[in-house]
């Protein structure tokens, strides 16, 4: 009874805090928790890949049904689940107001609101895999008629097709939607109307103008999709006919809004971690991001782009011919930015003063490995040779070369360099790139050699190739094997991580205020930030890349710092 | 041991080129961007240099080189889009001689096959239709075999990886794909679109046959399959 007359108890600090700092924990927090999840269910799956029929440790037998749901539910929880809260609203949380030097978000209630709401949407994901039939098992793009009801969880009972793994899956989603759109609208009020005086838009580090451009493509694209998913939802428990050609649907509706959706989400995933690259890369190089402004604009261009090239999902669906030809050329175009801002990062370095710290070490393996996701599209971005690589590994193998450093170098990146401020603790560097060298061996060992399966004909969404003569044989067997056994040394090495960070919060290795000697506001702040952050607030005069300026003795000077011309 | 399966179809080559074409251009900025993200960690390192240069790349001469690269990707990007373009329409559009015309038909869990009878056309009452797990369907080589594709139920996708050819068969639409193969044997088809609990097992074969063989094998499907109306 007397913790209900505390000021601040257990429950109003860390749960239902409206404070920007906790909240973007609370997202991280669950965005690793999802990630477990998710990996839990990519190591059975890849197990059973590797030796079909066996007893999975740590699972059991896995059926058909189960791999098809361990699949889906696993690119869905990466997606949703861990990508977007980490990336953007475990960062976009944290990282705006301190950046920009104020206290809180625009709406902290709001804010607070979407992560209770974002935790409700995982309960209920997680859920589904209780229902009777299990979780959905269509893949994630939940093509109808397949994801529409009366091919596989359909029921007449109105609560029971509405307690279907289909249906909760859908809500869930919807409700993810909710609250990342919750952020968002947070995210811009926050950055048009609270940044510290003096910080005009060409004062405003990348990351920050990174995550809005993310925001407001996430909030253009997803409208279409909310009403698409309501219709899908209508089919499964209304029993409406939006998707079903037998009663004058058309399943092609749905790929077209998932699609106009789901790439632009590619970006939206990209951007907070191309930011992240661009506050780490140039601070252990004490040199100037290379062509910030161009960036900034390259990253507009891309938005704008972002939403011309979706058909490219769908060149062996039956579109026409004639159109695949306008979206070869949208896909093509749209690499350019982002070809251009990775090598203004690259530039970054030359010339440079580099030391190779934790978190510059999973910035240039982010770019490395990036390098090959983003090249292995030029393959797929050809509508011709798509005929043939569609849906097969080299389709896999790409796009976890494009996901994952970003999602997982994005946020190890951003963790190694941010996690002093947020804690006012130093990790274990040693640790760090251990985790790092790790990470890295096991992920090529992964997903490099399935690139081979794929172009032998490997397709995807198969539990159990034994009649496929193509593949069943060697040495795809064995690749699948080698993917496998990475797959656990993978899962494996965030133990490192795990006990880096929790050994670090239980120590008492201090961190300095400013450890990397980084231009930015955040580092003005104390380690951890108090509530309202500053005291007092910081008012900018420069650009938030000035390393190295000519005629200034230290190697940084922080945007507070007034030119010395005008003293 | 070629990357690929083995190519049995007219236009498959055509396909495996336009790869290492690509594979050229990957590979080649592969390696430079490499050198550009490695080769300064090593030349600028902390160790060897006292202290960074001032360069913001706000200035035209320094972003030049990465207006040069980036023109070079859009130059090999366009490249590829023209070698591909005739190949693209080779293979999505019908061709204008069809020896042999079938219907090829989705569902949960089967490729359903559709001979056009002795008639030679589809849609009519002498069709034979066979619907059965691991069947294959017959073809004779060297003949443009055109098929009308569907599906009875949920999104399949017909993929057929020794020609090289995929295609999605939505329920309510018709597309019409062909192909043409050069070897006799047996080919496998998968679907490569998840379709339910056995999407894995949705595998049949395409046979192909010298033409005497293929004539054997309709004669006797056709002739076990008479209508019974029709008495002459
Ligand atoms: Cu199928």
């Amino acid at each position: 009874m007397e913790n209900l007359h505390h000021k601040k108890s257990f429950w109003s600090k860390y749960i239902f805090s409206t404070d920007h700092k906790t909240i973007g924990i609370q997202y991280m927090v669950m965005g690793m928790f999802m990630a477990g999840v998710g990996g839990y269910l990519a190591y059975v799956f890849r197990y059973n890949l590797a030796f079909p029929g066996k007893s999975i440790p740590f699972y059991g037998m896995l059926g058909a049904e189960q791999y098809n749901a361990f699949v889906t539910i696993h690119g869905m929880i990466m997606v949703f689940w861990v990508g977007m809260p980490v990336l953007l609203s475990a960062f976009g949380n944290f990282l705006i107001p301190i950046m920009i030097g104020t206290d809180d978000m625009a709406f902290p209630t709001l804010n607070a609101l979407s992560v209770q709401i974002f935790f409700l949407s995982a309960v209920i994901l997680i859920a589904s895999f209780f229902v009777p039939g299990g979780a959905f098992g269509g893949g994630w793009t939940m093509y109808p008629p397949f994801s529409a009801g009366g091919y596989l969880n359909h029921n007449p009972d109105f609560f029971k097709a509405l307690f279907s793994g289909t249906s909760l899956l859908i809500l869930a989603v919807a409700l993810e939607f909710v609250a990342m759109l919750m952020g968002g609208i947070n995210f811009l009020v926050t950055t048009v109307n609270k940044r510290a005086k003096g910080m005009t838009p060409w004062k405003i580090p990348v990351i920050i103008w990174f995550l809005n451009i993310g925001a407001v493509i996430f909030m253009f694209s997803v409208g279409p999709l909310v009403a698409g998913a309501f219709m899908l939802l209508f089919d499964n428990v209304l029993g409406t006919g939006f998707y079903d050609p037998h009663r004058g649907g058309d399943p092609m509706l749905w790929e077209h809004l998932f699609w106009f959706f789901g790439h632009p989400e590619v970006y939206v995933l990209l951007l907070p971690s191309l930011g992240v690259l661009a506050e780490i890369v140039p601070v252990f190089s004490r040199k100037p991001l290379f062509a910030y402004k161009t960036i900034i604009y390259l990253a507009l261009l891309s938005a704008f782009l972002s939403v011309l090239v979706w058909a490219h999902h769908q060149f062996v669906a039956g579109i026409d011919p004639r159109m695949a030809t306008f979206f070869s050329i949208g896909t093509i175009l749209i690499s350019i930015p982002f070809a251009g801002i990775f090598l203004s990062y690259m530039a970054t370095l030359w010339g440079g003063k580099i030391t190779m710290k934790v978190p510059m070490l999973w910035a240039i393996g982010f770019i490395g490995l990036f390098l090959i996701g983003g090249l292995t599209g030029l393959f797929l971005g050809s509508n011709t040779f798509d005929i043939y690589a569609h849906d097969t590994y080299f389709v896999v193998a790409h796009f976890h070369y494009t996901l994952f450093p970003d999602i997982f170098f994005g946020f190890f990146a951003a963790f190694y360099f941010w996690f002093p401020k947020f804690s006012g603790k130093e990790l274990n560097p040693k640790l760090g790139k251990w985790h790092f060298w790790l990470t890295f061996i096991f992920f090529n060992g992964l997903f490099f050699l399935l690139f081979f399966n794929g172009l032998a004909g490997q397709h995807r969404r198969i539990n159990d190739y034994s009649s496929f003569s193509l593949i069943s044989r060697e040495p795809y067997q064995t690749f699948e094997q080698i993917a496998t056994i990475s797959a656990i040394g993978l899962i494996l090495s965030q133990f490192i991580f795990l006990y880096n960070f929790i050994s670090t919060l239980r120590s008492n290795r201090k961190s300095v205020k400013n450890p990397w000697e980084s231009t930015t506001l955040e580092w003005l702040s104390d380690s951890p930030p108090p509530h309202g952050n500053f005291n007092p607030y910081p008012v900018v005069y420069r650009g938030a890349y000035d390393y190295s300026l000519p005629d200034v003795p230290e190697d940084f000077t922080p945007q507070n710092v007034p030119n010395p011309n005008n003293n | 041991m070629s990357i690929f399966p083995e190519n049995v179809s007219t236009y498959g080559q055509a396909i495996d080129n336009l790869f290492w074409l690509i594979l050229a251009f990957v590979a080649f900025a592969f390696f430079v961007s490499l050198f550009i993200l490695i080769y300064p960690l090593i030349k600028y390192s902390s160790k060897k240099v006292n202290r960074a240069e001032y360069i913001t790349g706000e200035k035209k001469k320094h972003f030049k080189w990465i207006t040069i690269a980036l023109v070079g990707l859009l130059l090999s990007d366009f490249v590829i889009l023209y070698v591909e373009h005739d190949t693209w329409g080779e293979i999505e559009s019908v061709p204008s001689k069809a020896d042999v015309r079938i219907a090829i038909i989705a569902r949960q869990w089967n490729w359903i096959f559709v001979y056009p009878g002795p008639d030679g056309v589809l849609g009519t009452t002498d069709d034979v239709t066979i619907d059965e797990m691991n069947s294959s369907l017959h073809v004779p080589i060297n003949a443009n075999i055109v098929f009308e594709l569907r599906s009875q139920d949920v999104i399949h996708s017909f993929f057929l990886a020794n020609t090289r050819l995929k295609q999605d068969a939505l329920p309510g639409r018709t597309v019409i794909r062909w192909f043409n193969i050069t070897k006799p044997g047996k080919y496998d088809i998968s679907c490569t679109q998840i379709c339910g609990i056995l999407h894995s097992k949705m595998r049949n074969f395409v046979l192909a046959e010298t033409p005497e063989q293929y004539k054997h094998f309709t004669d006797s499907l056709y002739n076990a399959n008479k209508p019974a109306t029709a008495s002459n």
